[in-house]
């Protein structure tokens, strides 16, 4: 029961990073949007820098232009793991399920990451790798760059899908112009 | 952001305070009306529940207490730390107010949260004497929100707190209509054989006690913010809007239940103090806790506020709508729970055995591995129950097979002590300097309840000196659920995370299990210690704690700075 | 006898005294925070009988109380008015201290004064009450009267919930005597049993539970022999209606 639940999120987990590896992803409410992809330093018009507390960012509120490259610099100032996770609403809402699972099983606990279990081969070649290139994920202390051209004007947030953050407001806005 | 909060604050539907230094209260004789029954009860500045009163962290106030009744009164900022002679505590800090009289409190505000203040003289607060804290911390707080409400519950009873003592000591079930019948009996029967059936009731007869001693004091109707389940207090919110719930609960005697079906909350406070965020599909308030919850609520529909009694036998209402006067369905209440023999545990141990010995430590180690599971380890959910075999969920701070163990009315999470950890640590994690048991007894047939057996009348203060970090072990021996609350200090749960383990006010302690809180004692002085149900409270279940030294005295420095450094 | 018992409570109260630890005076708290003295005033019968003989009884008996957990000062009467001859067949009052003796029993001391039509009586009384496994609720006392007769009586009493409103309360009563006492009707021996059910209805909370019921009562022996030469019945049925109040 345990082990297929795990599997089951596990598979899941890696076919969501595949669909963003091609640049597109396949959730139904979207309309086929596409948050945009990510890009080369070289290409970056500009950095912005992004502080993650204990449970919010600063700012929480970004504006770029729309087809823009930025190079976000985000680094954890609070005690506990965070995510900085580019995606419309209901992206972050399905990557929270998976979050979920990664720190019932231990993946994510409180301020570690435990990176032996998220490279744990789960058979079928699929781990809980956290490796989609719209995230990154943090440990106290932990800086580390995110360039991403805005190349679509859907409705998109920041978020830390870590259980409980987001629905604790630990999001920001992104507004396309 | 902060515009966006204080319009949230403004759009309260309560009394609104200004933000000033200085307040007023009177004491006043004031006629509560449930939408069920009229009474004359006791409220502040005209009204019960009083006004909600606003305080900024880092402020020093001044509160006029202006009593008007014809007897002595007394507020205390429950979960307040302050000096100890501001506690409110007549007897304790103070003499109290005599009638006529005007009490001047002043004390600095050193935190932040949701808290609330009563009166702790005779039955005042179940009478109607309590009211609603907030306080806006220095900096940002760790999580965002479009308004917020206070939702303060209670258990309006149709008779006087004196009256219900009273009747409580002449007849301990004189409010229980949930016993068992002859119609239960017949149809137990008929599932699981006549004869089981009679030897459960035999072995129940034999103890003398029952299933049903769940809620001693029936007969009320659960009020939010002073309104009825008809009157249906309802806040009001804009779809898209994230909206903090302040919950508290200010019963004399009730646990309530809470949801709101179509919702999820978010739990990011916890007795004042943040938490991790964790949302659940339900959680309970035990009597003097309070919790915060965030809801983010996208669509323009109402939504029902549902607070069952833990043991069912009423509820309060209200309603979240984008526009007065919507409303949503409200849920039937859910069968009674009934005890098992699991509750009784503690209570069985009871004459047969020296406490402290094999049973508890057993049952305590039990615990403490569920809770040191739970801790950001892996696994704990799905190990746990293969290990446990069977699909019936565990919590820790209820013993296994208890017939309290919640559920979600959606199957969904159900909040759990376990699941609590301190947002950012209060105080350095270190080894206790000492271990102080208490043993939660009673006599439920005389209504007599106590500490190691022995009523606040006939014992000595604990006395505790200046530096000490306590560790408090509590064994209940009852099959009542017991919210104990220490005055002035924090009450530090052990969930089995060390320096995250989260601190509250109140530690809510289920029938036969062993719960641990730490103690950092920093606060001079004389201060009480209770069962925060009224009436057990006032039956004996109540301890003075003297805290002696000081920060100046050196005796308690050296012992301090002794024991330091226990980093988990 | 009544001296012995007086000084035993004396020495009682005075050990309550001395052992109370010099704090426990101290902390005014204790009687703030505390609710200490209670009080409380009920019938448990409360009723009119109609026997098959068609005599008629107004039966009542009750008690008031005031004390704390640990003394209570307990009144408690209990009398049978007869309609035909317009007086109190029976009619005693008792006066008793009570204290807790285990988690579920109580003893009581103190004196019960008859007054009826006809002879009075004073007897010295010990007593215990509480309740036993089961939940059946047992009174039982020993008296000793003012011309030297000892005798004991035994109340039982159950209750079965057909709802949590509808209560069935069945109960047994027995009065045993060591010695004849001729002059108020008592024989040596098993006196008399009264077997009662009553179903009652709470109205208003517990404080009044309207009800009706059959009662048995027998006398036996040398008691039956007396009532007999006085022309009274030995074994009655009544139908009985009334009401239990508790305030």
């Amino acid at each position: 029961m345990t082990v297929t639940k795990f599997m089951v999120t596990a598979a899941a987990m890696s076919l969501s990073a595949a669909a963003f590896g091609a640049g597109a992803h396949g959730h139904g409410h979207g309309n086929g949007a596409v948050t945009g992809e990510p890009a080369d330093a070289s290409e970056a018009t500009r950095t912005v820098a992004v502080a993650m507390y204990d449970n919010y960012y600063e700012p929480e509120i970004i504006e770029v232009q729309k087809g823009e490259v930025v190079r976000f610099v985000v680094e954890n100032h609070g005690q506990l793991v965070h995510e900085f996770n580019i995606g419309t609403p209901d992206m972050h809402e399905a990557h929270q399920a998976e979050m979920s699972m990664m720190v019932e099983h231990g993946v994510i606990q409180g301020g570690k990451i435990n990176h032996d279990m998220m490279a744990m081969d789960m058979g079928d070649g699929h781990s809980m790798k956290h490796d989609d290139p719209n995230s990154v994920l943090l440990e106290p202390g932990q800086s580390q760059e995110l360039i991403w051209r805005f190349s679509s004007d859907t409705n998109i947030e920041f978020a830390c899908n870590v259980p409980g953050h987001y629905q604790a407001g630990m999001y920001g806005d992104v507004t396309i112009k | 952001m902060n515009k966006r909060l204080i319009t949230g604050a403004f759009a309260l539907l309560m009394p609104v305070m200004a933000w000033a230094g200085e307040y007023d209260l009177t004491v006043d004789r004031v006629t509560i009306d449930t939408g069920d029954f009229k009474k004359q009860g006791i409220g502040y500045n005209g009204a019960s529940p009083g006004p909600v009163l606003k305080f900024k962290e880092g402020e020093d106030v001044v509160i006029n207490v202006t009593n008007n009744l014809d007897e002595m009164t007394s507020i205390h900022w429950h979960g307040l730390i302050l000096p100890f002679e501001q506690d409110g505590v007549p007897g304790i800090s103070f003499p109290g107010i005599a009638p006529g009289e005007t009490f001047t409190y002043r004390f600095p505000i050193v935190q932040a949260g949701t808290y609330w203040f009563h009166s702790h003289s005779g039955f005042q607060e179940p009478n109607g004497a309590y009211g609603a804290i907030v306080i806006e911390p220095e900096g940002r707080e760790p999580f965002r929100y479009d308004r917020d409400y206070v939702v303060q519950l209670t258990d309006k009873h149709p008779h006087s707190g004196d009256r219900i003592m009273r009747n409580l000591k002449m007849s301990a079930d004189y409010y229980n209509r949930q016993q068992q019948t002859v119609g239960d009996f017949f149809d137990e029967s008929g599932e699981k054989g006549f004869v089981a059936t009679l030897r459960d009731r035999m072995m129940w007869g034999d103890m003398r006690m029952m299933k049903a001693d769940i809620e001693d004091v029936q007969g009320f109707t659960g009020l939010i913010n002073g309104k009825g389940p008809e009157q249906n207090w309802t806040g009001l919110f804009k779809p898209g809007e994230r909206v903090r719930l302040r919950f508290i609960n200010s019963s004399a005697m009730t646990y309530f239940d809470i949801r709101i079906p179509g919702l999820k909350m978010t739990v990011v406070q916890a007795d004042g103090n943040n938490v991790r965020p964790v949302s659940v599909d339900e959680f309970r308030i035990g009597v003097a806790e309070t919790y915060d919850v965030i809801v983010h609520i996208r669509d323009e529909e109402a939504y029902t506020i549902f607070a069952e009694s833990m043991g069912r036998s009423g509820y309060a209402r209200g309603t979240l709508a984008p526009s007065e006067g919507m409303v949503a369905a409200v849920p039937e209440l859910r069968d009674a729970p009934m005890l098992t023999m699991a509750d009784m545990a503690g209570h069985m141990d009871h004459g047969d055995m020296d406490h402290g010995s094999m049973n508890h430590g057993a049952m305590n180690d039990d615990t403490m591995d569920h809770s040191a599971m739970n801790q950001e380890s892996m696994n704990q959910g799905d190990m746990d129950h293969s290990a446990h075999g069977g699909g019936m969920p565990e919590d820790p701070f209820y013993a296994s097979g208890s017939g309290l163990l919640p559920t979600a009315s959606n199957g969904g999470k159900f909040l759990s002590y376990a699941d609590l950890r301190a947002q950012s640590p209060l105080f350095e994690e270190r080894e206790p300097t000492r271990e102080i048991e208490m043993r939660l007894t009673g006599n439920m047939e005389r209504y007599e309840w106590s500490i190691n057996g022995i009523k606040y009348e006939d014992a000595d203060p604990i006395v505790l000196q200046y530096g000490e970090r306590v560790r408090f072990k509590f064994v209940n021996e009852t099959m009542m659920t017991h919210p104990m609350h220490l005055h002035g200090m924090w009450s530090i749960l052990d969930v089995g995370a060390g320096k995250w383990n989260p601190i509250k006010h109140v530690i809510s302690v289920a029938p036969a299990t062993t719960v641990y809180m730490e103690t950092e004692v920093d606060a001079p002085g004389e201060w009480a210690f209770h069962c925060h149900l009224s009436y057990h409270a006032a039956s004996g279940m109540f301890r003075k704690i003297v805290v002696e030294g000081g920060p100046d005295s050196s005796v308690a420095e050296g012992e301090q700075s002794g024991k330091q450094g226990g980093e988990s | 006898m009544s001296r012995v018992m007086v000084s035993m409570w004396g020495f009682a109260l005075a050990a309550t005294a001395f052992a109370a630890p010099a704090f426990a005076q101290e902390d005014p708290a204790k009687k703030t925070q505390t609710a200490k003295n209670f009080w409380g005033v009920s019938a448990e019968k409360l009723e009119y009988r109609y026997s098959d003989s068609d005599e008629e009884l107004a039966v009542i008996e009750g008690d008031a109380y005031y004390g704390t957990d640990e003394l209570k000062f307990r009144w408690l009467f209990a009398g049978e008015w007869e309609e035909a001859h317009n007086a109190w067949e029976t009619l005693e009052n008792q006066f008793v201290g009570q204290v807790p003796v285990d988690d579920f029993w109580d003893a009581k001391a103190g004196v019960r004064i008859d007054t009826p039509e006809g002879p009075d009586r004073v007897y010295g009384v010990l007593g215990l009450t509480g309740l036993a496994p089961y939940w059946f609720e047992i009174d039982t006392n020993l008296y000793i009267s003012d011309e030297g007769d000892a005798s004991v009586d035994f109340e039982a009493e159950y209750e079965l919930l057909i709802t949590n409103y509808w209560i069935v309360s069945a109960s047994f009563e027995s009065l045993v005597a060591f010695s004849e006492d001729q002059e108020i009707g008592v024989g040596k021996g098993l006196n008399s049993t009264e077997v009662g059910l009553r179903l009652s209805y709470d109205l208003i909370d517990r404080s009044l539970a309207p009800y009706v019921g059959v009662v048995y009562e027998r006398k036996y022996g040398d008691t039956a022999d007396l009532a007999r030469d006085s022309g009274g019945s030995t074994e009655d049925w009544f139908a009985v209606v009334g009401a239990r109040v508790m305030f």
